[in-house]
C-alpha cells in the first residue's frame, strides 16, 4: 500500500522530480512548503522513528541559521551588529534559514527514498538503461555481504585452532586479522571462477541479453503518470511565470503574491505529498472493506 | 541415433602432458538415458564431464570426437549449446550469480534475450515445476543449501535443455536434502525425458534410477554396463571400488557361493529385503544376532569432556539452540554426535571450544571448568576443532607453508614434525600442491594435518565426511583410529549415518537441542528403525542386531 507498491519508474520520476525543485526553488513559501511536506511523508514512510531525526534536523536547522547570519554578512537591511562587529541582516538570516530548511527537507526526502528504492527497484532502473550493467549490480549486491559472512566464519574457524582475531597479544590479533583477511580474498577468487564458469554455462557472454523484471506496469501506474505530468506542467509553468524568483543579495526582491501564486503553492504542496496521499486513500479504502 | 557420442577421446592437461587424463574414451549415450559415471576422486569424472559442453572443456591436448545430436560438438555455437547442455556443479553457492530467486531463474533466459513475457511464463513454470513458489521473491542468502541446489537445478530447467549434465550435485548437502535433490532429478528424466549424465558417490540413491553405469579408473572407462551387473564385475576383478556399491549389492556378492544364480542383484533396500527373504525362505535361523562385547559406557571416572545441562541461545530474544545438553565423552575414544539439520549439533561443538559461551550450565574438561582455561592453554597442546570446510584454515601457497604456519621452533624440529604429521594423514605427495586445487577428500586430510600439528588431546570434527568419496572415508576412518591408538579423545558430528555406525566408539542422537540417547553404535542403530544404517534396514525382519554390511554377511554366512 505503500508508495513502493508503484513502478519503479513512477518512483524514480517523484524522487527525481521532488530533489530538484527542493534544490532549485529559494522562494521562502515554496522551500516552507516543501519542509512541511517531507516532514509529514517521511514519518508516514518510517514511522513514529522518524520522528527523532527530524526534530535533530530541525535544532540543527536553527543552528545554522545562527551560525550563518552571525559570520555572513551580506545585505543592507541591518538590525543589529554582533560583538565581533560584523552586522546582522534579514537577508542572511532569511537566506541562512531557505538554506537550511531545504538541506533539511532534503534530507528528509532522501530518508524516504532509502526505504522506498529496494535494491531490486535500482537494479531494475539500471536494467533499462544496460542489462549488463543491471546484472553487474546485482552480483555486487550479492557478493558484498557474502564476503562479510565468509570473513566471519573464516574468523571462527581460525578461531577453533586458537589463531582468531581476538586471541593473542596486540602482534598476534593483527597477523591473525592479515591472515584471515588473505584467505577470505583467495576464496573469493577462487570462488569467482566457479561462479564464472557457471555464467557462461547459460550463455551470459551472448549478444542481445534482455533484463527481466517481476515489475508491471499498469493502469494504476498510467494515472498516476498522468496526473504527475499535469502537477509537472503547472510546477514549471510556475517557474516560467517567475513565481517562485526571489534573490537575497544585496536586498530581497521577488515577485509580487498575487492570486495565482496561492493556487501554484496548492499544486507544489500536493505534488510533494501526492504519494501520502495515495497511501492513506489506499489503507483506507483497505480497511473499509476488510 | 545417440544423443551424445565421444570418439576415442585422449586428452592430457599443459601441466601434466605424458600423464593422459583421459585415456580413450568411448561412450555412447542413447536420448533419455539416465547414465551415472562413478569412479574415485581424481579418476577423470569431471574432466569427462566437461568434454561435453564446449565453455567448460579444459584447455589441453585433446584429440577425439564428440558428437552432440550427430554433430561435432565444436561446431555447434554457444547459444545452443547454453540452452540445450545444462550443467550442474558441485558447490550450491558459487553457482549463484544473482541475489534474487526470480533473478536467478530468469538468468539464462535473459542471456538468450528473450522478451518479458515469454521469460515471465518460464519462470512461472519453472517455480510452479519444482515448488519454489514459496520463496520466490527471498534473496538468495535466506535460502537453505539444498534449496540453492534446486534453485541452479531449476534455472538450468529454464532454458529446456536436452540433456542435464550434473558434476556430484549432491556433495555439499546434507542426506535429506541431497535424496530430494536426486529425486528431482529422476523426476526429470522420467517426465520430460532429459538425458541425465550424473557423477555422484552416494550410489545408493541414483543407482537405481539409472540406465547404464559408467565405471572409470586413471581416466579410461572401465566398465560401462547396466546397474545390475557392474557389481559382478567390480567383485570378479576384486576392485577396491567394489566398497563403494550400495550394502545390498555388498551383501549379495558377500554370499553369492550360497543360494543359486537365477535371483538379481538388489540395489535398493526394498530388494535387498526381499533378497534376504528368498534365501532364508523355509530356512532355520540359527543366530539371529552377532556377539559384541558389552561396553559399560561409564567406564573412568573422570571423562575427557563432560557436558552437564549446557543451555545456550545466540542472542537475548532468540530461542534456546542447546536445550539442557549433557553428556560425556571417555578418553581416547571416537565419540559421534548425529542427528539432522539445525538441531544445533554444529553450536555444541563451538561451545566445548568455548566460541559459543552457555548461559547455563557448565562445560568440564579433564574435570577442570572449561571457563578456567585460558585461550593459550586451551588451544596450545590441548584442544583443537576442525571446521566443516577445511579451505577457511588454509592461507599460504602450498601445504607444505601453511603446516609451517602452525609450528615455532627450529627447523629441524619443524621438518621432523610435518613429516610425521604427514605420514600419518598420508599426504606426502600433497605437500608442494596448492592447497585449493586438491580434491575434497584432501583438503580434508591437510585440514586434519594442521589441526593436529597443534598437538590436541581433544579434537573436535565438524562433519568430517561431507563430500569426500567412500574410499577417502576409509582412509579418514583409519586416522582417526591412529589417533585414539595414541589416546586422541574425538568428538564428531556428522549426518554420515553408515560412517557412525562402522566407525564410530559411541554415538550419540541429537535432537532439538539435546542429546536423546547414548549408546555404542551396535545398540544405538540396532534400536532405531528409521535412523539407522541401509544394512540394518534391509536386514531387521530376520537379524536383531546387523547394522554393517559385514555383520549381515557375517550372520548369512553362518546361518546358510
Amino acid at each position: 500500500m505503500k508508495f513502493d507498491s508503484y513502478h519503479p519508474l513512477i518512483n524514480l520520476i517523484y524522487f527525481v522530480a521532488s530533489i530538484a525543485f527542493i534544490v532549485s526553488i529559494n522562494h521562502p513559501v515554496y522551500v516552507l512548503i516543501a519542509y512541511i511536506c517531507m516532514f509529514i511523508y517521511s514519518i508516514k514512510v518510517n514511522g513514529p522513528k522518524q520522528l527523532i531525526l527530524n526534530f535533530l534536523l530541525a535544532i540543527l536547522t536553527v543552528a545554522y541559521v545562527w551560525y550563518y547570519s552571525f559570520y555572513t554578512h551580506f545585505g543592507i537591511t541591518a538590525i543589529s551588529t554582533n560583538f565581533i562587529g560584523n552586522n546582522i541582516t534579514i537577508e542572511s538570516i532569511l537566506f541562512g534559514a531557505i538554506r537550511a530548511l531545504k538541506i533539511a527537507a532534503l534530507v528528509m526526502n532522501l530518508s524516504c527514498l532509502v526505504s522506498i528504492f529496494s535494491t531490486d527497484k535500482i537494479i531494475y532502473l539500471f536494467g533499462r538503461v544496460s542489462p549488463k550493467l543491471s546484472l553487474f549490480i546485482s552480483i555486487i549486491v550479492r557478493a558484498v555481504p557474502r564476503f562479510i559472512n565468509q570473513f566471519k566464519k573464516i574468523n571462527i574457524s581460525r578461531c577453533e585452532i586458537g589463531k582468531g582475531i581476538g586471541q593473542g597479544n596486540l602482534l598476534r590479533r593483527f597477523l591473525n586479522f592479515c591472515s584471515v583477511l588473505s584467505i577470505a580474498i583467495t576464496w573469493a577468487l577462487e570462488n569467482f571462477i566457479e561462479s564464472a564458469a557457471s555464467m557462461k554455462c547459460r550463455g551470459y557472454s551472448l549478444k542481445g541479453r534482455t533484463a527481466y523484471s517481476i515489475y508491471r506496469f499498469d493502469n494504476r501506474d498510467r494515472g498516476v503518470v498522468f496526473s504527475f505530468s499535469l502537477f509537472l506542467i503547472a510546477m514549471f509553468s510556475a517557474i516560467s511565470l517567475k513565481q517562485t524568483y526571489f534573490i537575497f543579495d544585496p536586498y530581497i526582491e521577488t515577485t509580487a503574491i498575487t492570486g495565482i501564486s496561492y493556487f501554484f503553492y496548492a499544486i507544489y504542496f500536493i505534488f510533494l505529498l501526492l504519494p501520502f496521499v495515495l497511501q492513506i486513500y489506499a489503507e483506507h479504502k483497505f480497511s473499509r472493506i476488510s | 541415433m545417440a544423443h551424445f557420442e565421444i570418439k576415442n577421446l585422449n586428452f592430457s592437461y599443459p601441466t601434466m602432458p605424458d600423464k593422459l587424463a583421459l585415456e580413450d574414451i568411448n561412450l555412447s549415450i542413447e536420448k533419455g538415458e539416465y547414465v551415472t559415471v562413478f569412479g574415485k576422486s581424481g579418476s577423470g569424472k569431471t574432466t569427462l564431464l566437461k568434454h561435453l559442453k564446449s565453455v567448460l572443456t579444459p584447455h589441453g591436448t585433446t584429440s577425439g570426437e564428440v558428437y552432440f545430436d550427430n554433430k561435432l560438438l565444436s561446431s555447434i555455437d554457444l547459444r545452443d549449446q547454453s540452452s540445450k547442455i545444462g550443467y550442474v556443479m558441485q558447490n550450491p553457492d558459487n553457482q549463484i550469480v544473482t541475489d534474487k530467486v526470480w533473478h536467478e531463474l530468469a538468468f539464462g533466459l535473459e542471456s538468450l534475450g528473450y522478451d518479458q513475457k515469454t521469460i515471465r511464463l518460464r519462470v512461472a513454470e519453472m517455480a510452479s515445476y519444482f515448488g519454489i513458489q514459496g520463496w520466490f521473491n527471498k534473496n538468495v542468502s535466506e535460502l537453505s543449501g539444498g534449496q540453492k541446489q534446486l534453485l541452479n537445478l531449476a534455472s538450468i530447467m529454464a532454458m529446456q535443455p536436452e540433456v542435464l549434465i550434473l558434476d556430484e550435485p549432491t556433495s555439499q548437502l546434507d542426506p535429506i536434502a541431497a535424496s530430494d535433490f536426486l529425486n528431482t532429478v529422476r523426476k526429470i528424466n522420467l517426465e520430460l525425458r532429459t538425458t541425465i549424465i550424473i557423477t555422484e558417490h552416494r550410489l545408493e540413491d541414483v543407482l537405481y534410477a539409472s540406465d547404464k553405469v559408467v565405471v572409470m579408473d586413471k581416466g579410461k572407462i572401465i566398465a560401462c554396463d547396466e546397474p545390475r551387473k557392474i557389481g559382478e564385475y567390480l567383485k570378479k576383478e576384486n576392485n577396491e571400488m567394489f566398497s563403494a556399491m550400495p550394502t545390498p549389492v555388498q551383501v549379495y556378492y558377500g554370499v553369492e557361493d550360497k543360494f543359486d544364480k537365477n535371483i538379481e542383484c538388489p540395489l535398493t533396500v526394498r530388494e535387498g529385503g526381499d533378497f534376504l527373504s528368498t534365501i532364508f525362505e523355509g530356512k532355520d535361523i540359527k543366530e539371529k544376532e552377532i556377539d559384541i562385547p558389552e561396553v559399560r559406557l561409564d567406564e573412568g571416572m573422570n571423562p575427557a569432556i563432560m557436558v552437564k545441562e549446557v543451555w545456550y541461545r545466540y542472542d537475548k530474544n532468540s530461542p534456546d539452540i542447546l536445550c539442557g545438553t549433557s553428556f560425556m565423552v571417555p578418553h581416547g575414544k571416537l565419540f559421534a554426535i548425529v542427528g539432522g539439520n539445525g538441531t544445533g549439533k554444529s553450536t555444541m561443538l563451538k561451545s566445548i571450544c568455548n566460541i559459543c559461551k552457555p548461559y547455563r550450565g557448565e562445560i568440564l574438561l579433564d574435570g577442570k571448568r572449561l571457563t578456567k582455561y585460558k585461550d593459550s592453554e586451551l588451544f596450545k597442546n590441548y584442544l583443537a576443532m576442525m571446521p566443516q570446510d577445511p579451505q577457511s584454515l588454509f592461507v599460504k601457497k602450498t601445504v607444505k607453508e601453511d603446516l609451517l604456519e602452525m609450528l615455532r621452533g627450529s627447523d629441524a624440529d619443524k621438518e621432523n614434525k610435518i613429516r610425521e604429521i604427514a605420514d600419518l594423514c598420508e599426504i606426502t605427495d600433497l605437500l608442494d600442491s596448492h592447497p585449493f586445487d586438491l580434491s575434497g577428500g584432501e583438503q580434508q586430510r591437510v585440514g586434519l594435518a594442521k589441526v593436529l600439528l597443534t598437538n590436541p588431546k581433544i579434537i573436535l570434527l565438524d562433519e568430517p565426511t561431507k563430500g569426500i568419496d567412500s574410499f577417502f572415508k576409509i582412509k579418514f576412518a583409519e586416522i582417526l583410529k591412529k589417533l585414539n591408538e595414541k589416546g586422541v579423545t574425538i568428538v564428531m558430528v556428522s549426518h554420515d549415518v553408515e560412517f557412525c555406525a562402522r566407525y564410530a566408539d559411541i554415538c550419540a542422537m541429537f535432537f532439538n537441542g539435546t542429546v536423546i540417547t547414548t549408546n555404542t553404535p551396535n545398540k544405538f542403530f540396532s534400536m532405531n528403525s528409521f535412523y539407522t544404517t541401509a544394512a540394518n534396514r534391509m536386514s531387521r525382519h530376520i537379524f536383531s542386531n546387523a547394522i554393517n554390511c559385514e555383520d549381515v554377511i557375517n550372520l548369512c554366512q553362518k546361518n546358510l
